[in-house]
């Protein structure tokens, strides 16, 4: 089999299993949609503000509406400490 | 005359320091079907010639035809299309790639010229057979002995049917039956019309009845004795 | 005409593909670590669209205004008279206090969101059941009973039995039932929530009667939300006024290339790029040149000598990117982007499973081509002029 052909056919080895991962994932997205009903709720029924991701420091858990001075409540030269500080910035205003 | 040069001049990096002047004033011709040989020295400029004659590079100055075609005038591209059609190459060393398959090997110049899988494997096995290596298609070609490589050699200087061979030093690196074999198949070759032209300083091939002409450079010039 | 090109083209496609095999181990090398670059930039990237579509689409129900009031910078709590002023402004539909903060677990390094209101005031709170796996919302008048995270009742442990204690500020202990649990697909927002009365929270935390930590505004105009935030500044000063607009904002640039993960990504990017640029433009070995003047001697031109170093950059990136992001996708779909858990949660105890679905759209696979396949082909291409200009005489003589 001449190289060519075999590399066209790794291709679409590859290119199919993206095809699946793509079908599948149409499939999560339809599942998905139906959990997005709850999550409206839970936030409009508890006012919530943030992601429940970073819950190590409060403006890594809340960044939205943590007070700037948090990242620095240790002293105001703080150096970031926390792992999730790399991650999740502070609001820009 | 299949190959003319007239006053033919090849100087390497004109016009600076390091200028060498390695062709002078080469007249020479060489008929249709026959053999030639170059002899001289190293450093004598054969090679220089050689490639000149194979369509290389063209000459600093002074006319060459090769085929009918005036190389001086030939932009680069042409001149590698016109090498391809006219000139089948044996290297001194051979240069087989040692890690393609000898089939691989022989094929080489038909890639370029989009010629299909299958029909350079025919083109190929017909000349794995004539030079009795068919058994030997898909080893690399490291791995295959010193005679077999000559043989590869050759099978791929005619894998195009091009009408003129030329051998750079082709005996240098071989025993005297190796050497003697492949003055052998030079004269088949020479028997079925091919135009040759052989650079050596071993008597062997110099000496060979088959040779029609010897030719003798030095220092660049054709030597008259 | 067009068919012998077109066979050339593949004949020269081939070559280009037994050479990469002929140098298997360093082809497989540089795919390897081109794929494991192009699998860090294209995590990162699914992983912060992900969460930045969940927020996007989540947060749209977030309370029009919240209101916080600021001393020395900080956040402290607000008067629940503050009210009261606000009654004077046009189109504000209701104003909800909330006690709400952090409680964290000495014993288990766990830090809760706790959050106390009544949940009867607030939009959809008839709705709320619907976000429980089990049990149900507490009542205003119900002392003690709360609605739990999924990560609060594993880390409590309250399976079996549905109690557990708090310390308040003076080391009393506070009892609190469970009532509900919050289903597992908003994990994303409730798992660390513990949700009670706002009596309850005042209790936990001993905050004075009079005081809250922020006021929910919802006013009757979406489209006026600006021009109340203004008004309620200028009645309020000393009052942090938070939009909604501005809270979903947050969520579109929290996850930066600036910070200090995403510049980890792009610099490991770059050095990896670095190296490979200099790899190749590092000259040819002799048996490269060898190759190459005796295929030139053979017939073959600059232009296929090119083509074949082309293509030979083409199959690697283009393998590399395939690779890699499929291997990226794979990673945060069904693995939920474990590797970069330290970075996404830290030294968080608790943690919610992340169910991330990236959309990858034709801009994020062509800032990602932009990134690594454009600058390795750039790496390669240019010095593959310099290879391709090999005299062909050089492969005659010794």
């Amino acid at each position: 089999m001449r190289p060519a052909l075999v590399f066209s056919l790794l291709l679409c080895l590859l290119l199919a299993l993206d095809g699946a991962l793509f079908v599948d994932g149409l499939s999560r997205r339809k599942a998905e949609d139906a959990t997005l009903a709850q999550l409206e709720v839970a936030t409009s029924a508890l006012g919530l503000t943030d992601l429940a991701v970073a819950t190590e420091a409060r403006y890594t858990r809340h960044p939205a509406v943590s007070d700037p001075m948090a990242p620095f409540m240790d002293h105001p030269g703080a150096i970031e400490h926390f792992p999730t500080g790399a991650f999740w910035l502070p609001p820009q205003h | 005359m299949l190959i003319e040069l007239s006053g033919v001049s090849k100087i390497y990096n004109q016009g600076r320091a390091n200028e060498v002047r390695a062709l002078t004033d080469i007249d020479l011709g060489v008929e249709q079907g026959s053999m030639v040989c170059l002899k001289g020295p190293s450093g004598s400029g054969k090679s220089t010639l050689l490639a000149i004659i194979g369509c290389i590079f063209p000459p600093t100055s002074g006319k060459a035809a090769i085929a009918d075609r005036q190389l001086a005038r030939l932009p680069d591209r042409f001149l590698t299309l016109h090498r391809r059609e006219t000139i089948g190459f044996i290297f001194q060393r051979f240069n087989v790639l040692p890690e393609l398959t000898v089939l691989d090997n022989i094929t080489l110049p038909l890639l370029p010229l989009g010629v299909p899988p299958k029909e350079r494997k025919l083109r190929a096995q017909e000349l794995l057979e004539r030079f009795s290596i068919s058994h030997r298609a898909q080893f690399p070609a490291g791995q295959i002995s010193g005679g077999e490589l000559q043989r590869v050699a050759i099978a791929r200087a005619l894998i195009n049917n091009q009408p003129i061979i030329l051998a750079d030093e082709p005996t240098a690196h071989l025993d005297t039956t190796l050497s003697r074999e492949f003055m052998e198949i030079m004269q088949q070759l020479k028997a079925t019309g091919k135009t040759i032209v052989i650079a050596s300083h071993d008597p062997l091939v110099f000496e060979h009845p088959a040779i029609d002409r010897t030719v003798t450079i030095k220092d660049g010039r054709i030597h008259v004795p | 005409m067009a068919q012998t090109n077109l066979e050339k083209q593949v004949n020269i496609l081939d070559y280009a593909l037994s050479s990469l095999w002929r140098r298997r181990m360093k082809s497989l090398s540089v795919l390897l670590v081109f794929a494991s670059v192009i699998f860090l930039l294209a995590s990162f990237q699914m992983v912060t669209q992900a969460l930045s579509d969940k927020a996007k689409q989540v947060l749209a129900y977030t309370p029009e205004i919240t209101l916080q009031k600021m001393s020395a910078g900080r956040q402290e709590a607000i008067p629940l008279a503050y009210k009261d002023k606000l009654a004077g402004i046009f189109g504000i539909r209701r104003v909800v206090p909330r006690i709400w903060g952090y409680y964290f677990d000495e014993v288990l390094l766990a830090n809760y969101t706790v959050m106390g209101m009544d949940v009867d005031e607030m939009p959809e709170s008839a709705r709320l059941d619907t976000a429980l796996a089990s049990g149900r919302m507490p009542t205003p008048d119900e002392q003690g009973r709360v609605v739990v995270g999924h990560s609060v009742k594993k880390a409590l442990d309250i399976e079996g039995r549905n109690t557990f204690s708090f310390f308040r500020p003076n080391l009393s202990l506070k009892a609190f039932t469970v009532s509900g649990e919050f289903s597992q697909g908003t994990d994303i927002l409730t798992n660390d929530l513990i949700v009670m009365n706002l009596a309850d929270a005042r209790d936990l935390y001993a905050i004075p009667a009079g005081m809250v930590t922020d006021l929910c505004v919802y006013v009757a105009n979406p489209k006026e939300i600006d021009t109340i935030a203004r008004k309620i500044s200028e009645a309020l000063p000393g009052v942090r006024v938070l939009t909604r607009p501005q809270i979903q904002k947050t969520y579109q640039v929290v996850f930066g290339w600036r910070s200090g993960f995403g510049s980890i990504c792009l610099l490991t990017a770059l050095a990896a790029f670095v190296i490979l640029a200099w790899d190749k433009a590092s000259g040819l070995s002799p048996e490269e040149r060898r190759e190459i003047a005796i295929l030139k001697v053979l017939g073959w031109e600059t232009s296929d000598i090119l083509a074949v170093r082309f293509w030979e950059s083409v199959i690697v990136s283009g393998l590399a990117c395939v690779v890699g992001m499929t291997a990226a996708y794979i990673h945060v779909v069904y693995f939920s982007a474990s590797l970069f858990r330290p970075v996404l949660m830290g030294w968080s105890v608790l943690r919610p499973d992340l169910h991330l679905l990236p959309r990858m759209a034709a801009g994020d696979i062509l800032m990602i081509l932009a990134f690594t396949v454009i600058p390795y082909l750039a790496a390669t291409v240019i010095p593959a002029w310099r290879s391709a200009t090999v005299p062909a005489d050089s492969a005659l003589g010794g």
